[in-house]
């Protein structure tokens, strides 16, 4: 048993590492706030909160697995929003029925759908036709998206999001499972099923580990990438219209500090920008303890939200500089080679 | 004085209780070539970095100049006069020519600021050692792969080296070009400088060496002067056994020819290739580096778009746009490169095998089972005798020859017509080498047509039914199966 | 030997950039009827150059190595509010600013200290140790020591420093316009990193680790002591930067800085640095910054609404991206 636990513990890292993170986390917060945290409140805040940035996550992962990086996607998601909601201000008249108004949310959505490939398209085709390193095409394009919503906008927030949209954005599914944590439900369940079960969830380890090879392989490696990068598009672009339910309105520079967020995340959980490893299951446990840190530090009222900021940013360091001494200093192997 | 300039004796060094080396001795001489030779792995390497001091000795004695030298450091090891020129030459490709050849000596001299005019004369110092010519000022990574390792010499020269090490220095040079570094060796040797010259090719080794020092599983087993011995000792040495040249006999030869290329030109590389293959048939292609042999091989498999010719697939003509329609007329294709192009080396053997063939593997709506995959890759495992205990495992847990081995499993898991070989077996071991030899002689014979590409002789002349020479991107010779021999061949190559 | 150097001349990037740059003011100067080259337009136009002109310096050097910083912007945010914290509560810097740039460089330079000191004790991959540095900065300021907005009160130094001015431009319409004297420390911190980069064995160094670290660990460069005096230097020039910056807004405010680091390394990248390192000039970098702040600041000279300012710039840098990755691809035939 303890040699299983071991073994275990040797090959998940990660996963024992943020399990560990969330109950030190969990336990710091009951002891300081006492019965607090253990409310519905907190909960419902997590729950809400999370999903807009967590399908984010779960798009990047995507470009992630592949070795690739994207950047764009907060400011193509805010460009793709500012649109549906442009459109959805004026098309819905008064005296509409709501039928007549759920239509007009279902063609804003194919419009944000239709961005989003845009975009993955667009990012896909510099990658992997142009050979522009992904930092270098994503930033660009998140530069010409963010300008051009700031054209469209002149930097103002759009709202006009028909109150249909906000309630449907703000309804309890069965009674107690908020609207976008059942999206966040819905993609993750996607993602997973993708990554695990599907021909293509296999190319995209085997292309982040070596993408000339699988080229070798026959396997249509530029493909490959534009579906990577719309897949990431689309996430996004659904987690920024979840943020428009919840600010009830559209802007250029909504939800920047995500890209950030992001990748933070995603090096927590193991997700290396180097290619071809990550599991799905931590990049959800790492989404719900940087959640619980934002949390938290909400419930100290004399602490800004920045306090999060500063807790997820010295973990990173810590996080990094621990997998560094782990893993550089061989100690790994040797390891290894004692067991067998 | 001693009448040698380095004495190694009794050199041990182990690596986490793996002995490396083994109680190596041997001896380098004033103004002779010595070359070491052995197969990959067997140490060579490690005792390079032994005498320049990265590694340090577990035991044993050095002496240079007949002075016992206790502990070398990397920065003695440059006093002493000793310059190692590895593989990847060390050269900075965003500077300029000047600035790689003076930006050792101007660190170790210690200096805080450029000063334009001394670069420049120390680089046309280096430079003039052998009489070398070159733009002092042309950016060091658009220099050719000769030009480059010929700086590298120069700048070697700067501290006044007694003993250059070159660390396999042939491996990405044209045959001109080798004769041109030859030609720089011996001025460097007349001039009094040891060379000690790192290969595992027989015919450069008979070239170039005056002694030679033979290396096996970090042993030395031979040392001695290069005339004493013939090559079929030397092979003997390198390998450890008499090589039973299984030669491969055709067994059922179709009588259509199921590829057959027609004037084939792809520009600056290689013109009007004409050749037919035949099922049961193993075709070698062989040339030196830069012959076109590898272009004409990616031709085949997509990756390069020749815009004159024709390629005829079982008598009808076929456009090979990409490797995946390739697959799809049953061509394979095992690349030169296997680290590069052929592994994913940090994923697990099964997912490299069946990399290919996913597309078989799978359900309806792409929908893939893992279980099918190991079940795949433990088939091929029995089948090739892969040594590994889980399939689960990474393909970097393995060896050359097994890694070898997961490449072309890859490709057999398909149904192919064509499966065309390029280098199969370079940085194999000799047993994994007879395995992957034994393993094509019986597809071939199982009906499949193969084409092996490489430049190692003694394999094409074993495996070969036919061969076809290549040079300068042309065919310059046909051979049939008495005729191939490594003389004849050795006599058109060139 | 002449031709040789025209070609080497022709075959850099900075060369066209420059190309560039001269192309478009052309254009602008045709279209908008000759007001780019007013010399209101100019002194307007170089002083907005200042600021991010400074911070791409800093990002060329690190980028010349191989590195990729985001945590520049951060770094210059927290020197500066802390050190203009520091000041008003002392009652400092009310007639001379030095001792507010003392402080911000001093703690620039402990705070590039801890990325030196992560990056090159555990050979991390710079941007994602920059990422986290920049988000623990950011919290430092503005959780941890909740550094509040400073405007009116600032200290009276930095105000009458950063409205100081060298010389003042009438146009023809009699508009008046100042060239700021913040243009000096600009040209003087371009010239120190021109000459470090070429003239010194560190530039040089700079250079050959971007170009191939493990031959410059050969060649014998200490490698990792260069690596942490580069970004503590880096550092502490972005507290200084910060400071240049606080003195020309005429305010301190802690959140002005996020996300510039989005719009520095495109500029950069554009001027002919590789974010693989080893390649980019000042020169370049600097042609760069002009052409984007030349687009910037021309919009509404050339008749077009100023709200598309963004979208121009983010086009100008994926076209020379762009550009530059079908020259590669050329070059690699």
């Amino acid at each position: 048993m303890k040699e299983k636990i071991k073994n275990y513990a040797s090959k998940n890292g990660y996963t024992v590492m943020l399990l560990a993170l969330m109950a030190v986390l969990l336990l710091f917060f009951t002891i300081t706030k006492g019965g607090d945290l253990w409310h519905l409140g907190p909960w419902k805040g997590i729950c809400m909160q999370f999903p807009e940035f967590g399908l984010m996550t779960l798009g990047v992962m995507f470009c992630f697995i592949i070795g690739k990086i994207d950047m764009s996607f907060v400011a193509l998601g805010d460009f793709a929003s500012i649109l549906a909601v442009k459109y959805m201000e004026a098309n819905v008249t008064e005296g509409m029925s709501n039928g007549q108004i759920a239509g007009v949310i279902g063609v804003a959505f194919l419009i944000v759908i239709v961005i989003a490939i845009i975009g993955g398209v667009i990012n896909g085709v510099l990658i992997t036709y142009l050979n522009v390193p992904p930092v270098m095409a994503t930033i660009a394009m998140q530069l010409v998206w963010l300008g051009l919503s700031t054209a469209l906008t002149q930097g103002y927030a759009v709202s006009g999001v028909p109150p249909l949209y906000s309630e449907i954005g703000h309804m309890m599914v069965f009674g107690f499972l908020p609207m976008p944590l059942l999206i966040f439900i819905i993609f993750f369940a996607i993602s997973a099923f993708l990554l695990k079960y599907t021909v293509f969830g296999e190319q995209l380890y085997m292309m982040g580990t070596n993408e000339k090879a699988c080229r070798f392989s026959a396997i249509n490696t530029h493909a490959m990438v534009i579906k990577t990068f719309v897949l990431a598009a689309l996430f996004s672009c659904f987690g920024c219209m979840i943020m428009v339910s919840t600010m009830n309105s559209a802007k250029a520079d909504y939800g920047t500090s995500y890209v950030m967020r992001v990748i933070l995340i995603l090096v927590l959980a193991g997700v290396l920008p180097d290619g071809g490893v990550g599991k799905i299951s931590n990049v959800l446990l790492s989404i719900v303890a940087v959640q619980i840190i934002a949390t938290g530090v909400n419930m100290f009222p004399e602490l800004n939200a920045y306090y999060a900021s500063l807790i997820w940013g010295g973990l990173l360091l810590v996080v990094l500089v621990i997998t560094a001494i782990t893993n550089g200093g061989k100690k790994f192997s040797f390891k290894k080679k004692k067991t067998s | 004085m001693s009448e040698y300039l380095l004495e190694m004796s009794g050199i041990c060094k182990s690596f986490t209780g793996v002995k490396a080396l083994d109680n190596v001795n041997f001896k380098v001489r004033p103004g002779k070539v010595m070359c070491l030779a052995g197969e990959n792995g067997c140490g060579k390497s490690t005792l390079v970095k032994i005498i320049s001091g990265v590694y340090t000795k577990d035991e044993g004695e050095v002496l240079f100049e007949g002075k016992k030298i206790s502990k070398i450091t990397p920065a003695e090891a440059t006093k002493l006069g000793i310059q190692v020129i590895y593989q990847d030459l060390s050269i900075f490709p965003n500077l300029t020519v000047m600035e790689n050849l003076a930006i050792n000596s101007e660190i170790t001299a210690g200096r805080a600021l450029v000063n334009r005019k001394r670069w420049e004369a120390t680089a046309k110092e280096a430079l003039s050692k052998i009489g070398y010519n070159i733009d002092l000022y042309a950016k060091m990574g658009e220099l050719s792969v000769a030009d480059k390792q010929l700086v590298a010499i120069c700048r070697a020269l700067l501290f006044n080296a007694k003993l250059i090490i070159m660390d396999e220095p042939t491996t990405a040079l044209t045959k001109r070009e080798v004769d041109a570094l030859f030609k720089t060796v011996r001025q460097l040797r007349d001039s009094g400088i040891a060379i000690m010259f790192i290969s595992h090719k027989t015919e450069e080794i008979f070239e170039i060496s005056d002694d030679v020092c033979i290396m096996r599983n970090g042993k030395n087993v031979y040392s001695g002067l290069t005339s004493d011995l013939t090559p079929q000792q030397f092979t003997f040495h390198m390998t450890g056994r008499e090589l039973t040249a299984d030669h491969f006999i055709p067994k059922n030869i179709s009588k259509d020819p199921v590829l057959k290329v027609e004037h084939l030109t792809l520009k600056n590389k290689f013109e009007d290739i004409n050749f037919e293959l035949r099922k049961g048939e193993i075709l070698g292609v062989t040339g030196l580096l830069g012959s076109g042999r590898t272009e004409l091989a990616l031709s085949l498999f997509g990756l390069e778009h020749p815009k004159e010719g024709k390629i005829i697939l079982n008598g009808k003509e076929v456009h090979i746009g990409s490797p995946i329609q390739a697959q799809n007329l049953k061509i394979g294709y095992v690349p030169e490169d296997r680290l590069t192009e052929g592994l994913c080396l940090n994923q697990p053997i099964a997912d490299n095998i069946t990399l290919s063939s996913l597309k078989r593997l799978c359900k309806a709506f792409g929908l893939l089972k893992k279980q099918d995959l190991i079940d795949d890759g433990n088939i091929w495992k029995e089948k090739f005798s892969i040594a590994t205990d889980d399939v689960r495992k990474f393909a970097s847990t393995l060896s050359g020859g097994n890694q070898q081995k997961i490449v072309l499993s890859k490709w057999l898991s398909n149904d192919l017509d064509v499966l065309i070989l390029n280098g199969p077996t370079v940085g194999v071991d000799v047993g994994a080498k007879q395995d992957i030899h034994a393993l094509v002689h019986e597809l071939a014979n199982e009906g499949l047509a193969v084409i092996i590409i490489s430049d190692d002789l003694s394999e094409v002349v074993v495996n070969c039914s036919r061969v076809i020479v290549m040079r300068d991107g042309k065919i310059v010779g046909e051979l049939e199966e008495n005729d191939i021999t490594e003389e004849v061949i050795l006599e058109i190559i060139r | 030997m002449n031709t040789n150097r025209v070609k080497r001349i022709i075959g850099r990037a900075e060369f066209w950039i420059f190309i560039a740059l001269v192309v478009m003011c052309i254009a602008i100067q045709a279209i908008s009827g000759g007001q780019l080259f007013e010399p209101s337009t100019v002194v307007t136009i170089l002083r907005s150059m200042v600021v991010d002109g400074m911070f791409a310096m800093v990002c060329l050097i690190v980028m010349v190595s191989g590195g990729f910083d985001l945590s520049f912007p951060a770094i210059a945010a927290l020197a500066y509010s802390l050190s203009c914290t520091i000041c008003l509560n002392m009652g400092w810097c009310q007639t001379n600013p030095l001792a507010g740039f003392i402080i911000a460089v001093v703690i620039g330079a402990i705070l590039g200290m801890l990325n030196g000191w992560i990056i090159s004790n555990f050979k991390l991959d710079t941007m994602i140790v920059t990422l986290g540095t920049q988000t623990f900065f950011l919290g430092v300021s503005m959780g941890l020591l909740q550094l509040k907005e400073i405007t009116s009160q600032l200290p009276l130094g930095f105000r009458t420093f950063g409205e100081s001015y060298l010389f003042e431009v009438t146009n023809s319409a009699g508009l008046r316009s100042t060239m700021t004297t913040m243009f000096i420390p600009f040209v003087l911190l371009c010239l120190i990193v021109s000459f470090v980069l070429n003239r010194t064995m560190f530039g040089r160094a700079l250079y050959a680790i971007g170009g191939n670290e493990v031959s410059a660990e050969r060649a014998g460069y200490n490698v990792k002591r260069i690596k942490f005096i580069l970004y503590t230097v880096v550092g502490a020039i972005s507290g200084f930067i910060g400071m240049i910056r606080v003195c020309m807004a005429r305010q301190s405010i802690p959140k002005a800085l996020i996300g510039k680091e989005m719009t520095i390394i495109p500029a950069v990248i554009l001027g002919g640095a590789s974010i693989f390192g080893g390649e980019g000039s000042v020169f370049g970098t600097v042609c760069a910054v002009a052409i984007i702040t030349v687009v910037s600041n021309s919009m509404l000279l050339i008749g077009i609404d100023s709200y598309w300012q963004d979208f121009f710039n983010g086009l100008v840098i994926l076209i020379g991206i762009m550009i530059s990755a079908i020259q590669t691809m050329r070059r690699n035939k």
